[in-house]
């Protein structure tokens, strides 16, 4: 066991020592913190700017910016709401609008919310209760800002606007702010539905259908005012919407969003396993050969037994492979709580399978027992195999074969498909069943099937240490041109 | 009681016997040459010893132990190919090797700074291997050979591929662990080295013994020849086989070369030329080589020179 362990040990300190071993540790970290740096530059800082040309007399332009404001209001009064709920902050004002998480705001709850004085009030009251680590709350920007329109297109006519509004949609000057929507209603509006749009890009579909909601219900007045129906009648009848009362499992959508959210962890598990895996493998690959190549094995045979060889290869990569996952594993934890944002919003109930002893053994099972019968085909190819292109020979069937099915596998959980024949294949042949059953935990698998597959893996793995360890050993001194199939069976028998 | 004992070891790879019926036993403390020309079956026969290889038939006996690693805290091995572990440093490589021996971490470095001081690489402890001269890492891998300080050490052709330098401090260290009462076997086709390092020799040819014992019982094996300054052919006297003229040597003498009848010493010869009044001006013993003896012992075809 001492042999095993000291083997072990440098073979974590060899690939330790290779540079590309930091760097793969650290692209996924780099990603990490590149995303929140990324988000920013995706995200617009400035909100767009609106001007609304009204003929009619102002009307219309005050209808088409209460809308948008009311809402902006929604926006900022949900984002307050999931805030107070993220960070249990309902003890500030339990009957404010914001400490109740399951329902859509109205529009007359925007317009509440705004009567009590909007957002100050409402965090002068969150201050009082929340602690100190506890962040600000940030409303995200607005996507819109209504502009007022120059005096010189007052008495530009509707035809000559074309030209008017260019040096204001596409302004010379570098520093000068473009307009970027401009809207005129003009003065026939009500007989006539026409209103024109300008846009200095493809407009958004959000704004043109907010705007035409907003004209839309103008014109439905208008109409129900000729057809005899009271003003206010009329307001009142293109007002009309159903109430829609909101239940939503804790942050998601609905069910199946729920089952991804649970998939998360198990199938992260998967991809860490098949990542760690591909890298780590790779490196003891590497390792292998150059033992062959470099010709030192036979003094190493001659302190160590093969088999002491093989396991310690196995348990030095096996030891990468789990430090990469555990540096992976807390740089997410650490970013999840640092960024404290959506990441947090999901890792709650992504934890969820953790709840169950069950799942935490499956998980650990499967990984590594998963390890090792992946980890012993790496090393078979290395110890059969002169030189690196050798290697790559065998590599690349045997990378394919494992790599192409857990890429549909992993599809197939994402888009929450969780039966299928597909599905049912990979999870009973034993190269991928560790892949199969930590991707479905998260979707749900019955537990004879995580224990039959988990016995059938067992009893493969040990069959394929045993075999590919005759391998191993008939071909560590055996020279000579690359040993064909019949070659490598009559060395795993003569080894017996 | 011998370091090391075969008895009628064979080993058989498919069709080819490498080894066949090989016996003999390694004093303490000799220095045990093992001759053979390529493929003879040395090798194999060392990797039995070490348990890298099973024997087909036969029994082994190191130390008073079976083969097997648990010998590996008293073995010191060479192999004929030699690499180490390119990123590792000088001293790293030899305390590893130490370890995998059964010795502790600080034994290791220790034994590993001390070697790597007496072989004139003090300065470069901390090198990675691939940074060394192939002189160096020689050095190096020879210090992972005797870092445990073993009780048998266990050369494959330790010479092949050293410079001349090294081949020095090699047989310096060969007779170093000699004298402080190691046994060394080596394995080499170069008979010089033997003739110069070993007390016993075992000629090996297509896996089966021709010989073993020391060198003098070696040379003992071939004819004796004689070089002789006489005035008449020599080969009349009994006990001569042949007699080869040289050429004139002075006016009136010739010069002869004189191969001897098998088991006939050259001195009854010269007490035979004195007795039959057989006028001579020089009477030499030609000592056989090394090689020679191969040569005769495995034919042309094995040997190198």
């Amino acid at each position: 066991m001492k042999n095993i362990l000291l083997v072990a040990a440098r073979e974590f300190r060899q690939i330790a020592g290779m540079r590309s071993f930091w760097l793969t540790l650290l692209i996924l970290p780099l990603c990490f913190a590149a995303g929140p740096l990324a988000q920013r530059f995706i995200d617009k800082d400035e909100p767009d700017q609106v001007m609304v040309i009204d003929r009619t007399g102002g009307g219309e332009a005050r209808a088409v910016q209460q809308r948008f404001e009311i809402d902006r209001g929604r926006d900022v009064l949900t984002e307050l709401s999931r805030y107070v709920q993220r960070h249990h902050l309902e003890a500030a004002d339990p009957s404010a609008l914001w400490a109740q998480h399951d329902r859509w705001y109205s529009d007359a709850d925007v317009a509440r919310f705004a009567a009590s004085g909007g957002l100050k009030p409402a965090q002068a009251k969150i201050a009082l209760v929340k602690q100190k680590q506890t962040p600000d709350f940030e409303a995200s920007k607005p996507d819109y800002e209504f502009v007022p329109v120059p005096a010189s297109l007052a008495s530009v006519p509707d035809a000559g606007l074309d030209n008017a509004l260019k040096p204001i949609l596409k302004p010379a000057g570098k520093d000068a702010k473009a307009v970027d929507y401009v809207v005129l209603v003009p003065a026939s509006f009500g007989s006539s539905p026409l209103v024109r749009l300008w846009a200095n890009r493809q407009p958004s579909s959000s704004f043109v259908a907010t705007l035409q909601d907003v004209l839309t219900r103008d014109l439905r007045t208008r109409f129900l005012a000729t057809q005899g129906v009271s003003p206010a009648a009329a307001q009142s009848a293109t007002a009309i919407a159903p109430a829609l009362a909101i239940s939503t499992p804790p942050p998601g959508g609905g069910a199946r969003e729920s089952m991804l959210v649970r998939s998360i962890l198990p199938l992260a598990a998967a991809y860490l396993l098949m990542m760690s895996l591909m890298l780590s493998g790779s490196w003891m690959l590497q390792g292998t050969v150059e033992e062959r190549s470099n010709k030192l094995l036979e003094t190493v045979l001659a302190c160590v037994s093969p088999e002491e060889l093989m396991y310690g290869k196995l348990l030095g990569t096996a030891g990468v492979g789990i430090f990469m996952i555990a540096v992976w594993i807390g740089c997410g934890i650490f970013a999840a709580y640092a960024t404290q944002g959506a990441i947090a919003d999901m890792i709650r109930p992504a934890l969820d399978p953790l709840s169950s002893p069950g799942t935490i053994m499956a998980m650990i099972y499967f990984f590594i027992v998963g390890y090792v019968t992946i980890a012993i085909l790496f090393l078979a190819i290395g110890s059969i195999s002169d030189s690196m292109r050798d290697a790559q020979g065998y590599l690349m069937p045997v990378m394919l074969l494992i790599l192409l099915p857990i890429t549909f596998l992993m599809q197939a959980v994402l888009g929450g498909n969780n039966g299928g024949m597909m599905m049912e294949v990979l999870t009973w042949v034993p190269i991928w069943t560790p892949f199969a059953v930590l991707a479905r935990l998260g979707l749900g698998i019955p537990a004879w099937e995580v224990i039959a597959t988990g016995i059938i893996l067992a009893v493969f793995t040990t069959v394929e240490v045993a075999l590919l360890g005759r391998l191993f050993r008939a071909s560590l001194l055996a020279q000579g041109q690359r040993p064909s199939l019949a070659e490598m069976v009559s060395r795993i028998r003569s080894a017996s | 009681m011998g370091v090391l004992t075969l008895e009628r070891v064979s080993k058989r790879f498919d069709h080819v016997l490498a080894v066949n019926d090989l016996s003999f036993t390694v004093e303490p403390g000799t220095v045990f040459g093992f001759l053979g020309g390529n493929g003879a079956g040395k090798t194999t026969s060392l990797r039995m010893v070490l348990d890298i290889i099973r024997p087909t038939s036969g029994r082994i006996d190191v130390l008073g132990r079976p083969p097997g690693r648990v010998n590996a805290p008293d073995i010191g091995f060479l192999p004929e190919e030699r690499g180490l572990y390119r990123q590792m440093t000088a001293l790293d490589t030899i305390a590893y090797f130490g370890r995998l021996k059964g010795m502790t971490p600080a034994d290791a470095r220790r034994e590993g700074t001390d070697l790597l001081d007496r072989f004139g690489l003090a300065a470069n402890t901390k090198s990675t291997v691939d940074k060394l001269s192939k002189g160096m890492a020689q050095k190096v891998q020879l210090a992972t050979a005797l870092v445990n300080r073993p009780r048998l050490l266990i050369l494959d052709e330790p010479f092949s591929g050293l410079d001349p330098v090294n081949q020095g401090l090699l047989e310096d260290e060969i007779r170093r662990m000699s004298a402080a009462g190691s046994t060394v076997v080596f394995s080499t086709h170069v008979m010089q080295h033997a003739e110069r390092l070993c007390d016993r020799l075992l000629l090996l040819a297509q896996g089966r013994k021709k010989f073993e014992g020391t060198l003098d019982e070696a040379r003992a094996e071939l004819p004796a020849r004689l070089s002789v300054v006489a005035k008449d052919d020599p080969s009349r006297i009994a006990g001569v086989e042949s007699a080869e003229d040289r050429g004139e040597a002075e006016k009136g003498w010739r010069r002869w070369d004189v191969r001897l009848t098998p088991g006939i010493a050259p001195g009854d010869i010269l007490e035979r030329c004195v007795a039959e009044h057989f006028p001579l001006r020089r009477f030499e013993q030609l000592h056989a080589s090394l090689h020679d003896v191969f040569v005769h012992m495995v034919g042309s075809a094995e040997a190198r020179p």
